[in-house]
């Protein structure tokens, strides 16, 4: 029944959708990239990214009539939470391209504008937004003809008071008048209804509003509520168990209606979760699964698939030792947790030695080619003015020069060969994402997982030709306990056979907890006695694990994992293929410390040529 | 060869605006003889602090540019080849300590090794220059110096200072000027009007937030003061900060983008 007339629904919200204006419509796609910049220097916290607003599945459930009820268009509004910046998709509402443009601007400026403590989130909708943009319009000031365009604009798409019924009508006076007064309206007008969404206003109950602005006060209220708040989780999920083929469905109707609820959100927070019980491990994987949909559309889905199960000892790769334990950075308790990580060092128990495969044979030989010439001995450099040995052809011509001219000022007087080392004391650490995400396809023919091998492959036969240390990992992980290093190839190992055949072996398996693998590595290149160490990064997403190292946690970590290495006088250096990279990477590695090559299939050729460029910088700069 | 430069006279002092006590700072240390490090990011005056000071004490200032190609030859001096024979030539260092005054080697981490080497007894007591090729062994006068600077900011992991370098130096860390006196530097150096010198620092103070993420390095006061300039002379000042605070910053087409809605949003009253 709810499924009948939810579709009916939808289609009458899909058509009342319509009178967007789809012809001046703006994406958040075109924007995304300034929009970020914008957004962190008006003050936005920097560790968000800026992403498209689309369902989201932790909502309080609201009952029927109040989901036909709260109608109005299909309009998504901007909010926060702790790792994202959600904006609309994309815009339409005006007529004019420009000014759906600046529409985009100015809700950034909203989200990131710094408010004082007492403009809570979501306490009152009406008089927040309202103080929320005389705090933005009074810090930018050149905002203020923007935001009176883009009012003046807006009023004209809202319905006249007029026509409405009273109780609507006081209502949508009072929004008018916020929106042109801002300040001067001290609370909504009592209505069986919710009002209009204001597509100029952040989202009136945010999902998940708690963390960002006031995560201390939010611990402290969660920790108050505990036993309820997890009662209530409890009972959500135990609900998305039960009617699981709904979720596709429902996602869009719960959406529509939970625009105008203004209560009973269930917060969720995963840092409570008892992450050491496996039996939730499956709810929790579900969670992901279904916010990776929701935030990346479609892609996504069909990339992550969730297995749990660990090989069976037998069939495993071999452990190396017992494992090492490494801490873990909370932000939330801006603390690092002592012995959080276990590494578990691992060897590949089926490798078998083998050759270049055939197809990279080409290539590798030109890159060899080229990293020869680097292994460079020291050089003799001409025309110095001093030197170890005098340059007899210089010297011919400045005797001749003075003979010719008669005069002693002629000729140019650097008659001398200098030496100089150009030696590369250059270690280099390749670490490669093997997580359970490069399982996906790159195009028809070949998986992420190929594109890493063969990358790997010729990484490893550049830098055996370039003469410089280098040492191959891979890791993947299954929460904090189960962090497992793939030893590919060793610093003090010879490249050989049997390393080739380790990279021919390597496969996609679990998840991606980078921060402790930065810390192994960083341990392991630091102890090498070279002058420049390079730690490369090989990765096709963002770190994540089954715990809560989703999310920003993740993030906060391996960022302090990369501060930690580069104290140590490593260079940190990413490299990916995620498209959604520039939205996080900037943050972890900084803006020069990260590339992300487009096409995929070009990584194997490209990865050798960054070496070179990058080191090239290194040590000529 | 190294960029020198010998400051000439000059009737009045550089104007300088103290960011603390570094000028009393200074002063004690020339009177005790001692050698001066100074660190700080690009631009936030550093080198104008050093002429201002060699300014007041009345000092020839011997300004090194240091590169990394820059040897301690370059700085001691060298044989040249005259006319049948060789000639001996000082270099920038060598005439501060024989002239006294102040030698001044900027960024002092990118020149090469070898030049520690001449540092080192020169910052200690014995105040020496020895000079190897000619056996020259010279004592720095009472009214020589030695003020080295870097950036902390870049390169700094490849060519970080030596701490038997670092132990030498009285120290001192610049950094951008809080917000009121960079106003006041702002209407000091471009005559600009204070409305706008303030809302300049704002924008550069915004941007100076950015660094390590989206800009490599914040927005400096040099740049703050060629804006200023351009729009004292009434240009449109949308279009000064693009050339003299966002483009400077960055070639990412998307963040420049990003960083002129910013622009707009600080000085976009002209257009709506």
């Amino acid at each position: 029944m709810e499924e009948q007339v939810g579709q009916i629904w939808d289609r009458l919200i899909t058509r009342v959708a319509k009178q967007g204006y789809a012809k001046a419509a703006v994406t958040l796609d075109q924007v995304k990239g300034p929009l970020g910049v914008f957004f962190r220097a008006l003050g936005g916290d920097s560790a968000l990214r800026v992403t498209a607003t689309t369902a989201t599945l932790h909502k309080a459930r609201r009952n029927w009539l109040q989901r036909v009820a709260g109608s109005g268009r299909k309009v998504e509004l901007a909010w926060q939470d702790e790792t994202c910046l959600y904006l609309p998709a994309q815009l339409d509402v005006f007529p004019d391209r420009q000014l759906n443009r600046d529409l985009y601007f100015w809700l950034a400026a909203m989200a990131g504008a710094r408010v004082p403590a007492e403009v809570h989130q979501s306490r009152n909708w009406i008089v927040d937004n309202q103080q929320r943009t005389l705090h933005t319009l009074r810090q930018f000031q050149g905002l203020h003809p923007r935001y009176l365009s883009l009012v003046q604009a807006y009023i004209a798409l809202r319905p006249e008071p007029e026509r409405l019924k009273p109780e609507a009508a006081a209502m949508e006076q009072a929004i008018q008048q916020a929106l042109i007064q801002p300040g001067s309206v001290t609370a909504l007008p009592e209505a069986r209804f919710a009002p209009d969404p204001v597509a100029l206003w952040l989202h009136p109950d945010p999902p998940r509003s708690a963390g960002l602005l006031n995560s201390d006060d939010a611990q402290d209220r969660n920790a108050s509520k505990g036993q309820t708040r997890q009662t209530q989780q409890r009972r959500r999920q135990a609900e998305r168990v039960e009617k699981p083929e709904e979720q596709g469905f429902t996602m869009g109707v719960r959406h529509e209606a939970d625009l105008f609820s203004f209560a009973e959100f269930s917060k969720m927070d995963r840092a409570t979760d008892e992450e050491d019980n496996l039996d939730q491990a499956e709810n929790i994987a579900n969670d992901i699964d279904k916010m990776s949909v929701a935030q990346d559309n479609t892609t996504v889905a069909s990339r992550i698939k969730f297995d749990l199960d660990l090989p069976s000892e037998q069939e495993d790769d071999i452990p190396l030792s017992e494992g090492v334990l490494y801490p873990e950075w909370d932000f939330k308790k801006d603390q690092l947790l002592p012995n959080q990580c276990r590494i578990i060092p691992m060897m590949s128990r089926n490798a078998v030695d083998c050759e270049l495969p055939d197809h990279l044979q080409k290539p590798a030989r030109r890159l060899r080619r080229q990293f020869e010439s680097l292994s460079a001995r020291p050089q003799w450099i001409r025309g110095q003015y001093e030197g170890d040995k005098l340059d007899l052809d210089a010297y011919l011509d400045y005797r001749g020069a003075i003979a010719s001219s008669g005069s002693a000022h002629a000729g140019d007087p650097r008659l001398y060969y200098q030496k100089r080392p150009l030696i590369r004391d250059m270690a280099c650490l390749l670490l490669a994402d093997l997580s359970l995400s490069t399982d996906a396809w790159v195009n028809d023919t070949s998986q992420v997982i190929d594109v890493i091998r063969d990358s790997v492959h010729l990484f490893a036969e550049s830098l055996h030709a370039s003469g410089d240390q280098f040492a191959i990992h891979g890791f993947s992980s299954r929460r904090r306990e189960h962090v497992r290093f793939n030893c590919i190839k060793d610093f003090n190992e010879n490249y050989d056979a049997r390393v080739r055949g380790r990279i021919a072996d390597i496969s996609p398996g679990f998840y991606t907890r980078m921060g402790a693998a930065i810390r192994h590595a960083t341990d392991l290149l630091g102890k090498q006695p070279a002058q420049k160490k390079l730690l490369l990064l090989l990765t096709d997403g963002k770190p994540n694990d089954l715990d809560r190292y989703e999310g920003r946690y993740g993030v906060e970590d391996t960022r302090k994992a990369i501060l930690e290495a580069r104290n140590q006088g490593l260079i940190p250096f990413c490299i990916t293929i995620d498209e959604e990279a520039n939205q996080y990477l900037p943050y972890l590695f900084g803006h020069q410390g990260y590339t992300f090559i487009r096409q995929a299939e070009q990584l194997p050729k490209r990865l050798p040529q960054l070496y070179m460029t990058l080191t090239g910088k290194l040590l000529g700069g | 060869m190294s960029a020198v430069t010998q400051l000439d006279k000059k009737e009045e002092l550089p104007f300088y605006e103290p960011q603390g006590d570094e000028i009393e700072l200074f002063m004690h240390a020339y009177e005790h003889k001692l050698p001066v490090l100074i660190k700080g990011p690009t631009g936030c005056g550093k080198t104008r602090f050093i002429s201002h000071m060699a300014e007041k004490l009345n000092l020839p200032l011997y300004t090194v540019a240091c590169h990394d190609d820059l040897s301690a030859s370059d700085l001691v001096g060298r044989h040249l080849i005259g006319d049948g024979a060789t000639v001996w030539s000082d270099g920038p260092l060598t005439r501060a300590v024989r002239e006294g005054g102040i030698c001044y080697l900027d960024e002092v981490v990118e020149a090469r090794k070898d030049t520690t080497v001449v540092i080192h007894p020169l910052t200690d007591d014995r105040r020496i220059l020895p000079i190897d090729r000619t056996g020259e062994i010279l004592h720095a006068p009472d009214n020589f110096m030695l003020v080295v600077s870097y950036n902390p900011g870049y390169q700094n992991l490849l060519k970080g200072m030596k701490p038997s370098t670092r132990q030498r130096f009285l120290s001192m860390s610049f950094d951008y000027l809080p917000a009121p006196a960079e106003v006041e530097v702002l209407i000091n150096e471009t005559n600009v009007d204070k409305a706008m010198a303030q809302r300049l620092v704002v924008l550069a103070n915004t941007l100076r937030e950015l660094k390590d993420q989206d800009l490599e390095e914040g927005a400096s006061t040099r740049l703050l003061v060629y804006t200023a300039t351009l729009i004292n002379t009434g240009f449109d000042p949308v279009k000064a900060c693009r050339a003299g605070m966002i483009e400077p910053l960055t070639d990412d087409p998307d963040i420049v983008a990003g960083l002129m809605e910013l622009v707009q949003a600080a000085f976009g009253s002209a257009e709506a």
